[in-house]
């Protein structure tokens, strides 16, 4: 089972590398242009655009290039943006934490309010309470992202003046220490707010259902048989293993996140990879794209042998396999 | 310490129990028997105030609930829902079914088990752990495994966690509900074992359709059907002569090595009464008031009784001692013999002959030739008249000569089918006499009537048969005319005197299954002489042995074959057909 996984893990990754590789050559017209993108091919010399095919192996076969592409990343080389005269991974490496700081926490505060406004729903249904909760999330489901962002950006920053319209943090102020921390907040705040309720809805439903399905085990029945308080039965006993698909479905919900955060974080200006991205396409900055796109996708695969490895912590079940 | 008064439960429209009245009481285990569906584990669930409150919160204005049931002068039924959640498991506790995911899949055992000490506060977590190890240990689970997950153990380690977890709070009022289903035997046996030994201090409701469970681990049982209890006795005459068809029935179908005859089933017609007695529609012996009203729960009386009653009543349980509700009062004994003696000169003489036939009841007569087994055939069919002594059906005393009415009701098998049918009439004719005599039915009817009777028996329907005479026939052949003339006016009882004893083998099972799924379809009663014991065995629920005129042994088939008194009987056992 275990060595499956693995294999199941490495065959992602390559059909990954794969892709990455071929997807700039597969461009129509010059590949050069697709890999090294518009500024290159603008900027540079005929020598030195030359120098660069040679490096690929741009004028050898694809077999060929593969070799040299699969030899450049794993000395960490992303490339080279030509636009922004860096190398591509000091530009990632800048803005990922951001990134990770907004979709870590918003995945991790959308699946534990989902987990518990699914639990209590779940617990309560066919009753008003339950239908009310049920109305408000998917209501709230079928709001395009960057709209809540832009709701709430209108509301609270331009409106009300109570956060910052835009960025990470302030520029220039010097904070330090809790100020500075402070300010981190304050900056990440109502993006964070804008994402966790986008995502909201996707753990709420899956527990939902998955405490439904629960409540008509007889466990639920021996708990209460047994004298449990009420909360004892719901979070310790059916909260527990509703858990289960919540887990199994974290890594998928990273991937979503993060596209979720692309708009998010234009709309609040916030320095991570959304604007990145947005800013690399603007500028057709190719070498940055491609070096998102494999971050992102290393990322997600991470994420998911992340939760593999929980599920298998909460699910006795799974472990013994 | 528990009483339960009247009570009736039911979901929105749809009656799940239909007043119940029991007491169980400290030290005492009643077994609560019946088929899935009839309301056994509502039951249990309602005195642990499980029904639609915590794990139903949305059906809870669907549960209707009337009457009481009472534990420690408190009604159970009236609690708060903190008052209840203290009651569980410190006061009454469960040992659920081990079905899959009765316990909590992703909770160790040890964590599950020692649950409820500490959230009862009866001691810290560690006490609990403790506490949990020395009732697994009593349980014999074994102690390897206390750390692992459900999914890790057998089915009889699950089962016995179950109990231990059980037991962890010393509960006063203990409900099993099917604790054994599921195990196989050996398991199940030891488990038994292990359940009478620890639950001797606790009230115990036994949930269970296993009525060899019940018979091991209680005193006392009742038979619940469609939410309504129908008997409830001493479990050993519950299970040896129960007073209620439905048991009659629940027994008959269960297969176990007390059992000789055959297994038989009951009508399947499942359809709900609206009013009257929950049964009906399976009832073969029902009155016109048990479509209309529901019949009270009547303590049992056999109200006649044949001459040695000292001895029925030992037999059939006491006048008192169990509770029936049937308005017949229970099985109704269709044929009292009564002290009846004959004698035909000083050679021969019947002496004080006396027995029972209930409805749907089989009875063989067994003794050799010239014991008298046809004599009293013919006294109770009338053709004789006897010295002394009465004959009963259905606890009317019988006229002599007898009534049309007796005479449709009970019809006679003889063993001769030569004597038995007029050599000068058709088939058609020999099996249409009865409807004639009895002035039953257009001519059409009749036709009807006797081609499905030959069906019954495997005989041809062809006119051509229809219209032969008996000369043409084999004895075989002519023995199933006679059969099919006895059962074309759908007699309630049956005196067969030695009516296959002339047929192959082959033909006496078809005729022999025939007349059971007869008993088991309209109830028929039979008095079956043979001097066959090994075929007494397979169909009779209870054997006489007959000898020169007297009855020297009467029991339960089984019992009378696997473990004979009599002399006599011993003799017949040995010279009985083995091969």
């Amino acid at each position: 089972m275990r060595k499956k996984k693995i294999i199941t893990y490495l065959a992602a990754l390559g059909f990954i590398l794969i892709l990455n590789f071929l997807l700039p050559r597969l461009l129509p017209g010059d590949p050069f242009m697709a890999i090294y993108g518009e500024e290159a091919a603008l900027s540079l010399s005929e020598a030195a655009k030359e120098e660069l095919r040679a490096k690929m192996n741009l004028d050898k076969s694809l077999i060929a290039q593969f070799k040299v592409y699969l030899l450049t990343l794993a000395k960490g080389d992303l490339g080279y943006s030509y636009a922004l005269n860096q190398p591509v991974r000091t530009v990632i490496s800048k803005v990922l934490p951001w990134t990770l700081l907004l979709v870590g926490s918003a995945l991790i505060l959308s699946t534990l309010i989902g987990l518990i406004l699914g639990i209590e729903s779940g617990w309560r249904r066919g009753t008003r309470a339950d239908r009310w909760i049920l109305l408000t999330v998917v209501g709230l489901s079928a709001l395009p992202n960057f709209l809540i962002g832009i709701l709430l950006l209108l509301f609270f920053a331009v409106q009300l003046g109570w956060f910052p319209l835009g960025g990470a943090v302030t520029p220039y102020s010097g904070f330090t220490g809790t100020a500075y921390l402070l300010d981190v907040f304050k900056h990440l705040f109502l993006p964070l707010l804008a994402l966790t309720l986008a995502q909201v809805p996707r753990s709420y439903l899956l527990t939902r259902a998955s405490v439904l399905g629960n409540l008509s085990y007889p466990y639920v029945r021996t708990a209460a048989a047994k004298g449990l308080k009420p909360l004892q039965i719901r979070y310790k006993h059916v909260g527990r293993n509703s858990l289960l698909p919540i887990s199994a479905s974290l890594g998928v919900s990273v991937g979503s996140a993060l596209a979720g955060s692309l708009f998010i974080e234009i709309v609040f200006s916030y320095p991570g990879m959304g604007s990145l991205i947005h800013q690399a396409i603007a500028q057709r900055d190719y070498p940055l794209l491609q070096g998102i796109l494999l971050v992102i996708a290393l990322t997600v695969i991470l994420a998911n042998l992340a939760t593999d490895i929980l599920a298998s912590k909460i699910d006795p079940r799974i472990r013994k396999e | 310490m528990l009483q339960i008064n009247n009570y009736h439960l039911s979901y929105g429209k749809k009656k799940v129990l239909r007043g119940i009245d029991l007491v169980v009481n400290k030290g005492e285990t009643l077994a609560l028997v019946g088929e899935s569906g009839a309301g056994k584990t509502s039951l249990g669930l309602s005195i642990g105030g499980l029904i639609g409150r915590e794990s139903e919160p949305a059906n809870q204005a669907k549960v209707q609930t009337q009457g009481q049931i009472i534990f420690q002068g408190k009604d159970i039924l009236h609690l708060s829902a903190e008052e209840l959640q203290e009651l569980r498991w410190s006061k009454i506790s469960f040992v659920f079914q081990n079905v899959s995911n009765t316990l909590n899949p992703v909770l160790t055992i040890w964590e599950q088990v020692s649950e409820p000490y500490s959230s009862h506060h009866l001691g810290t977590r560690r006490q609990a752990r403790e506490q949990a190890r020395i009732m697994l240990d009593k349980v014999a689970f074994p102690s390897a495994k206390i750390n692992h997950y459900p999914h890790q153990l057998s089915g009889g380690e699950l089962q016995r966690a179950l109990i231990a977890m059980a037991l962890i709070n010393k509960p006063e009022v203990l409900i099993l509900d099917e604790p054994t289903a599921s195990l196989d035997p050996i398991t199940r046996q030891e488990l038994v074992q292990l359940l009478s030994r620890i639950t001797k201090d606790c009230a115990v409701l036994l949930i269970t359709h296993d009525l060899s469970v019940a018979s091991a681990l209680s005193k006392r049982t009742a038979v619940l059907y469609k939410g309504k209890i129908l008997e409830e006795g001493p479990t050993d005459k519950v299970l040896q002569t129960p007073h209620h068809p439905y048991m009659r029935a629940l027994l008959r179908s269960y297969p176990h090595m007390h059992s000789s005859k055959d297994i038989q089933s009951i009508n399947l017609n499942l359809k709900e009464p609206a009013e009257g007695c929950v049964f009906f529609p399976r009832c073969t012996q029902a009155l016109p008031i048990c479509q209309t009203t529901a019949p009270p729960v009547l303590e049992f009386k056999l109200t006649v009784l044949s001459a040695n009653a000292k001895e029925e009543l030992d037999f059939f349980g006491q006048n008192g001692s169990s509770k029936v509700a049937c308005h017949r009062g229970g099985i109704v004994p269709y044929l009292v013999v009564h002290r009846l003696s004959k004698s035909y000169g000083p050679e021969f003489s019947l002496r004080e002959v006396s027995f029972m036939v209930f409805e749907g009841e089989t009875v063989a007569l067994v003794g050799q030739s010239g014991s008298g087994k046809s004599t009293i055939a013919k006294l109770i069919m009338g053709l004789e008249k006897p010295d002394q002594g009465n004959i009963l059906y259905e606890e009317q005393k019988t006229p002599f000569p007898r009534s049309q009415e007796f005479l449709q009701k009970v019809q006679l098998i003889f063993q001769n089918p030569y004597d038995a049918v007029s050599p000068r009439l058709t088939i058609k004719e020999i099996i249409q006499e009865p409807l004639l005599i009895q002035k039953i039915g257009t001519q059409e009817e009749k036709n009807a009537k006797a081609i499905q009777a030959l069906a019954d028996v495997g005989l041809p329907t062809e006119d051509r048969f229809l219209h032969s005479y008996p000369s043409s026939l084999s004895g075989g052949e002519l023995q199933r005319v006679a059969i099919a003339r006895a059962l074309i006016l759908e007699p309630k009882l049956l005196i067969a005197d030695e009516p296959t004893s002339a047929l192959d083998a082959l033909v006496q099972a078809k005729i022999i299954k025939l007349l059971m799924g007869l008993q088991e379809q309209r109830g028929l009663g039979m008095l079956f002489i043979t001097h066959d014991i090994a075929l007494a065995r397979k169909i009779a629920d209870r054997i006489l042995v007959i000898q020169n005129g007297e009855i020297v042994e009467q029991g339960l088939a089984w019992e009378v074959t696997s473990n004979p008194k009599h002399p006599f009987t011993k003799q017949l056992l040995a010279a009985a057909s083995v091969f």
